[in-house]
């Protein structure tokens, strides 16, 4: 019933009675029978110094601009009014106030009476006078229950705004950003009397609110109300007409019983229907149980029911309760058959006669209990007539008898959290803390990192700045330099950045150990830390162009550099994740940190400019670390960034130690191409492939020559000519045509080979864009790939969506990014895709344009899509595993870098069991690399990083595999048997069909060749063999070991094989003619060591030793 | 009752699809937690969504402390929800506590439901015996303690162990929401959650249930899936989400919608 005007105008301030009053005449303008809160909020719209308007500028949605914003607001606010239904003959002069807006007028009203500082005041008022008072509700208030309308929060939506911002904004004062001001809640729930919490209980109850104040604040859920609830429940129960003989389900179902009983023996008024009041209990449980358990003879109990039955018959009040008890009685095993028929039919007889004056009542505690009861008495339902009665909720009562747990105080989650007063505004520095040491630390740290290489000092010890810490600190501290100021300081750049790494990790762990519970100390004094990186850069930098122009040894030059660049990147890793952490920081000291970073990276560039040979060696520590720079927020990729940056500078480095032999070209494009993906920084890129050798193949996109992308492209994808020859074309034609037509280009890779396919786009991102930093990759068939882990593939450090990134979906990753800037987006699987974003997909080919889910449009304009299924044109699905192809795409894709082992039988017969070889020495390649380099055999070069990359294989592996159930695989095996994937299918199928005439050019690529390579690995092998041992020989290969090699030749090239082939394989060939004298026959069989379990593998492909048994 | 139920928990009838599907936040969220995943089934389902009582999105008014002390008030709140809207047979998508609510409707109402589907589910909280719920009593005291010293700060805290600290705009979202409930009725209802216990009633429940989880839940531990799976007594079925946090529809939406269409199509 709509309520007149007049009414609502009692209930508003004079304020609030204005807008009413134009909201009417909105309503009487447009002829409308109601007066709606759209009216109400056109009419806030419109006044001069609308505060909703006000509060609508302050939303912190800035995806627009909100005068923008506010103007389609204005639109879809008119819109929906002139959807109401209007009239235009009989115009009404006040149309009355509809009962939405009266609502949120009552709700004002009730909200503003909450507020503490009214409280005292209408409680005044509500004494003095008897009259319910009048609450004049202000015009904030009812702006903000008017928000709360669905209506208006729709058109509001519409506008882009979410009516909770809006009331936050208007809750808000202008200058008050505290937010303790919000709500008011915190501020207001300390005072002595808390009146805000308590309304609901003083208003209808007024001695509880005096008992409460007088012991303070105390929760009513205290005074056993779920008790009474059971109890409720129970007694609706009873007076059904059918099963109405509650039996309690439930871990507290005898309590709930027991104090149902109690409140019925109290005739607990309130509580119990009126037909219950007059209740007489009987208890029969221990009798039952004992009879039951052949206790007592059948006499015994008949007489107790006996006298059950006179008590019903002269009951006077409303009947009488036969309680049974627990369940738990006659459900056990050594119950007497017999025993527990006579029970159930002698009180189902007494149901029956007394009808209506008798009821049964039990209890049990768990449904297994029930279960086994109703087994032994399959119609025990119907001639108990029972009707089970869940029991969830437990009595307070029961407090005393829970365990205090001894892990309370170490329980980190939420205890020790809790505990510590959080006056930490970021929300992210708590898990941080495991990470970053401690500013004590730190400083300390900083302090010998500093000593140490201004060279020199070597005791350590005496400087006397400790005094801060505890003297136990001092123990362990001078404890651990005892090891470190020995050694001397040579003038050697590699010592010096070892022992700096050393000291590094002794305060790591110093800090890990004493100061892992401490909060972090105050932020800003970080910026200190900031200022060391550069230090030990110079220094080694400085060092090497000494070295370097006396070219004494070509190794330590190498080793030193590399350590030296090693140590900066953990430097810088370790600080960006203390940036990252601290995000309070204020922007200048964060830009401070920026400027040091750039200094210490230009005394990078200084020794490169004097020296051709250097160039070679420079460009990847600078970028590796710019790589970790800009993905440190999270700290795993930044890590693996990290090691991904020293592989590729040993890499870098091997070629670049032979300084006479020109340097081989697919390599040096491959490393740039690597390289090349983990720089995001276009600057330092461009700038550092100023010196390089080769860098004028960088530089095609200026120079739009075909043949010359073309030769580009091949060089780096090395395989699918065709393929590249079709993209190329595709690209150059609308180059020449681009006028009058969109921008964006859209390709569909067919077929097998999806490295070659990511290649490809990786290449023409690089060329096309400078850099891979658009590169936007995204495989739709994720759902699929979490079942069967193939990381080899994953080329680490991409722009790359998977699962694991949180909190957006597919779309909103994909909209942000091109919002950004025009980029090369690469989505493989696209029959995988969900219909969300089959849908997307389609608006985009066919307009240009792709939404996200909050509708706001991105344009694609100049944006490269390039999109792989595995389907061929035909719509059949290509199956690389057919008969004639022994290995196939997807097996090698999935191959597991296992360690390889060798085994050696005299006769063919010989039985070649696997011993449990205790030897746990197989190493990556980085340090086979390095070992290479020293030259030594691994005794010297405790670089820092060796520790540094086990770990990170540590984390990846353990992050990946964090906390899973050992029936994952169960479960997934359960899941991969889909049965909605044919339906799915089908839809997609057709979707795909359509989206794909949309699309520019269609490209196929052809399977790669695994079985030729095959051979030609074994053919390798086997000649490597027959060199060192003789042609006497067998060679024989377990597939699993082929799939392997052929993976690394997928993956790295054929070089990179046959090099392992030349140096691991022959040593290991060698070693195993030193140790077993072969005789003619003898077999050499290579097998894959799975004896470790997989997580703990290192996803190595070519091993850096073979394992002899 | 009836039309009023769905004005007052601001129940929300949408997409075009025969079968009707129910979305039911946890404790701490309200309906707008499910924004991400909604688009996923607009086409084939007609989903209903609803706020609890105790979201910051309902009128605060509507919060009787004296009917809500066990979850079978709210239970009652969802089926006069679904007899209001006509709904004959549903699925059930539960988070948090409302998978416990919706454990208790279809021991309820069987008829009422084809499917329930709980994410984050546990019937119970605190330890015992022969149970890991994941949190012992004494820690449970300590966190109303903190909710009650100081529920800003308590909610700044708690939002990114729930969520996850990698993914600042859920953590974001879950602390506006959780924000917008009103302390008293957050904490009362806290203690009523905690203060169930499904486990005896698990076996009562007849209708095929999927149990989504995280591999890493800090209200939920792993085994205590396993443990549902168990007791159940419909056919159940355990999916692991290979992500952590307690909120997958906040934080890894993708990935719970695709399992949820999965689990809803078996």
């Amino acid at each position: 019933m709509p309520t007149p005007v007049s009414a609502a105008r009692a209930c508003l301030t004079q304020e609030a009675v204005a807008t009413l009053d134009e909201a009417v005449a909105v309503a009487r303008r447009r002829g409308h029978a109601q007066t709606t809160s759209l009216h109400m909020v056109s009419s806030l719209l419109s006044i001069p110094n609308s505060s909703l308007r006000e509060a609508c500028t302050r939303t912190r949605n800035n995806a627009y601009s909100t005068r923008l914003q506010l103007k389609a607001l204005e639109l879809s606010l008119s819109v929906s009014l002139d959807r109401l239904p209007s009239s235009r003959t009989n115009k009404v002069e006040e149309p009355p106030v509809s009962n939405s807006l009266m609502a949120a007028i009552k709700r004002s009203q009730a909200n503003q009476r909450r507020q503490p500082e009214n409280f005292s005041f209408y409680q005044q008022q509500y004494s003095s006078c008897s009259s319910v008072p009048v609450v004049k509700v202000e015009l904030r208030n009812l702006i903000i229950s008017i928000l709360d309308d669905p209506l208006v929060s729709r058109v509001l939506g519409e506008a882009g705004f979410r009516s909770c911002d809006i009331k936050i904004a208007t809750l808000r004062p202008v200058n008050s950003f505290h937010g303790h001001h919000l709500f008011g809640y915190s501020s207001r729930y300390k005072r002595p009397q808390p009146p805000l919490f308590l309304c609901n209980f003083n208003s209808s109850d007024s001695t509880s609110e005096v008992s409460m104040t007088s012991k303070g604040f105390t929760f009513p859920f205290m005074g056993g109300f779920p008790g009474e609830e059971n109890s409720r429940r129970i007694g609706e129960i009873m007076v059904k007409d059918k099963k109405k003989n509650p039996l309690l389900l439930g871990v507290s179902a005898s309590d709930a019983l027991r104090s149902f009983l109690e409140t019925v023996q109290k005739k607990g008024e309130g509580v119990l229907p009126t037909r219950l009041i007059e209740l007489n209990v009987i208890c029969v449980e221990a009798e039952i149980s004992r009879f039951v358990n052949g206790d007592c003879d059948e006499e015994l109990i008949k007489l107790r029911f006996e006298e059950v039955e006179k008590l019903v018959q002269n009951s006077v009040g409303s009947g009488v309760v036969v309680n049974f008890g627990d369940l738990k009685a006659m459900g056990e095993e050594s119950v007497c058959v017999d025993a527990l028929r006579y029970v159930v039919c002698e009180l189902g007889r007494l149901l029956q006669i007394h009808a209506g004056k008798l009821w049964l009542i039990g209890a049990a505690a768990s449904y297994e209990i029930y279960y086994r009861f109703l087994n032994r008495n399959p119609s025990i339902e119907k001639d108990w007539d029972l009707e089970i009665l869940p029991i969830t909720s437990l009595r307070f009562s029961t407090e005393g008898s829970f365990p205090r747990s001894s892990l309370m105080e170490s329980f980190v989650p939420l205890g020790g959290f809790f505990s510590t007063p959080t006056d930490m505004k970021s929300p992210f520095s708590s898990s941080y803390l495991n990470v970053v040491r401690c500013h004590l630390c730190n400083e300390k740290c900083e302090q010998e990192v500093t000593a140490l290489s201004n060279g020199g000092v070597t005791d350590l010890s005496t400087e006397k700045n400790h005094s801060s810490l505890p003297s136990w600190m001092q123990m362990t501290e001078n404890g651990a330099l005892n090891g470190v100021a020995p050694l001397k300081v040579k003038d050697d750049g590699m010592l010096l950045s070892a022992k700096i790494a050393g000291v590094q990790r002794k305060w790591d762990g110093i800090c890990k150990h004493h100061h892992y519970n401490q909060p972090l100390p105050k932020m800003n004094s970080h910026q200190l830390t900031f200022q060391f990186p550069c230090v030990p850069g110079t220094q080694v930098a400085e060092k090497r162009k000494g070295n370097a122009s006396n070219d004494s040894s070509n190794h330590t030059f190498a080793s030193s550099t590399e350590c030296g660049s090693k140590n900066k990147v953990q430097f810088l890793s370790t600080d960006l994740e203390q940036i990252s952490s601290l995000k309070t920081h204020s922007p200048l000291d964060v830009l401070s940190e920026a400027e040091n970073r750039k200094i210490s990276s230009k005394s990078y560039e200084k020794p490169s400019a004097v020296e051709d040979e250097s160039a070679i060696l420079k460009p990847n520590p600078l970028k590796s670390s710019s790589a970790s720079i800009n993905n440190g927020h999270t700290s795993p990729t930044s890590t693996t960034s990290v090691t991904r940056g020293l592989s590729l500078h040993m890499l870098s480095a091997s070629t670049g130690r032979e300084p006479g032999k020109p340097v081989d070209q697919c390599r040096v494009g491959r490393t740039k191409e690597f390289s090349g993906s983990l720089s995001t920084d276009a600057d330092t890129f461009s700038g550092i492939i100023s010196n390089h050798p080769t860098h004028s193949s960088s530089c095609f996109f200026n120079s739009k020559d075909p043949k010359m992308l073309y030769k580009a492209l091949v060089e780096r994808v090395g395989q699918q000519e065709e393929a590249i020859r079709m993209v190329v074309e595709t690209i150059v034609q609308r180059q020449t045509k681009i006028a009058g037509r969109r921008g964006d280009l859209w390709f569909n890779f067919q077929g097998p080979d999806r490295l070659g396919k990511k290649r490809l786009v990786v290449a023409l991102c690089e060329i096309l864009y400078g850099s891979t930093e658009s590169l936007v990759c995204v495989d739709l068939s994720f759902k699929e790939a979490m079942s069967h882990t193939d990381t080899l593939f994953k080329l680490q450090g991409m722009n790359t969506y998977d699962v694991t990134i949180r909190g957006k979906t597919i779309i909103d990753y994909l909209a942000e990014n091109l919002s950004k800037k025009p980029s090369v987006v690469f989505l493989e699987n696209i029959d995988k895709a969900d219909p969300v974003v089959q849908n997307k997909l389609s608006h985009a080919v066919s307009t240009g344009r792709f939404s996200d889910l909050q509708g706001r449009e991105v344009n694609v304009r100049n944006s490269l899509f390039v999109t792989t299924t595995r389907f061929m044109e035909g719509g059949q699905i290509f199956s690389s595993s057919q008969e004639t192809t022994k290995y196939s795409e997807e097996n090698i894709l999935r191959a597991k870098g296992w360690p390889i082992r060798m085994l050696i039988g005299i006769d063919l017969n010989d039985d070649l069991t696997s011993q449990n070889a205790t030897d746990k020495g197989f190493s990556s390649p980085i340090l086979m690399s390095k070992r290479k380099l020293i030259g030594t055999d691994g005794s010297t070069a405790p670089c820092g990083g060796l520790e540094t990359t086990k770990r990170v294989h540590k984390a990846s592996n353990s992050f990946l595999d964090l906390n899973l159930p050992a029936e994952e695989s169960e479960i997934w095996d359960t899941c991969s048997a889909d049965l909605d994937c044919d339906s799915i299918s089908e839809n997609s199928r057709s979707w795909l069909e359509d989206f794909i005439q949309q699309i520019d050019k269609m490209v196929v690529f052809k399977p790669f060749d695994f079985d030729g390579l095959a051979d030609k690995i074994l053919a390798d092998m086997k000649e490597c063999l027959c060199k060192v041992v003789g042609t006497d020989c067998l060679l024989e290969t377990e597939p699993e070991v082929i799939e392997q090699l052929l993976a690394a030749t997928y993956l790295k090239g054929c070089e990179k094989v046959e090099e392992w082939i030349q140096h691991v394989l022959k040593q290991g060939f060698i070693a195993a003619r030193k140790k077993f004298n072969h005789n003619a026959c003898s077999v050499v069989k290579l097998v894959s060591y799975k004896g470790i379990s997989p997580e703990e593998t290192p996803q190595i492909l070519l091993p850096a030793r073979i394992m002899t048994n | 009752m009836g039309q009023s139920v769905l004005r007052d928990l601001n129940v929300r009838v949408v997409g075009s699809g025969e079968k009707i599907l129910v979305l039911a936040h946890g404790f701490g969220t309200d309906q707008s937690a499910w924004q991400r995943i909604l688009p996923f089934f607009l086409s084939d389902y007609r989903i209903v969504l609803y706020d609890l009582v105790c979201a910051g999105s309902v009128n605060p008014d509507f919060f009787d402390f004296r009917r809500y002390t066990s979850l079978d008030a709210h239970v009652d709140d969802l089926i006069h929800i679904l007899d209001a809207l006509g709904v004959n047979q549903c699925a059930h998508v539960g988070h948090s506590v409302s998978a416990m609510i919706g454990i208790l409707a279809a021991i309820k109402r069987p008829e009422l439901f084809t499917k329930l589907i709980l994410i984050g589910a546990s019937p119970r909280f605190l330890n015992d015996k022969d149970y890991h719920g994941g949190f012992e009593y004494g820690e449970i005291e300590k966190l109303f303690s903190a909710m009650e010293a100081n529920y800003e700060a308590w909610v700044n805290g708690f939002a990114p162990l729930a969520v996850g600290a990698d993914v600042p705009a859920a953590v974001q979202e879950f602390s506006r929401t959780l924000f917008n409930m009103r302390p008293d009725i957050s904490l009362f209802v806290s203690r009523t959650v905690f203060n169930s216990d499904l486990r005896g009633v698990l076996g009562l429940v007849k209708v095929p249930c999927s149990i989504i989880q995280t591999a890493k839940d800090v209200s939920v531990p792993t085994s205590v899936a396993t443990y549902l799976k168990n007791h159940l007594g419909g056919r159940s079925t355990v999916h692991m989400l290979n992500v952590e946090g307690h909120l997958p529809h906040l934080s890894a939406p993708n990935l719970l919608a695709q399992e949820l269409r999965r689990a809803l199509s078996r």
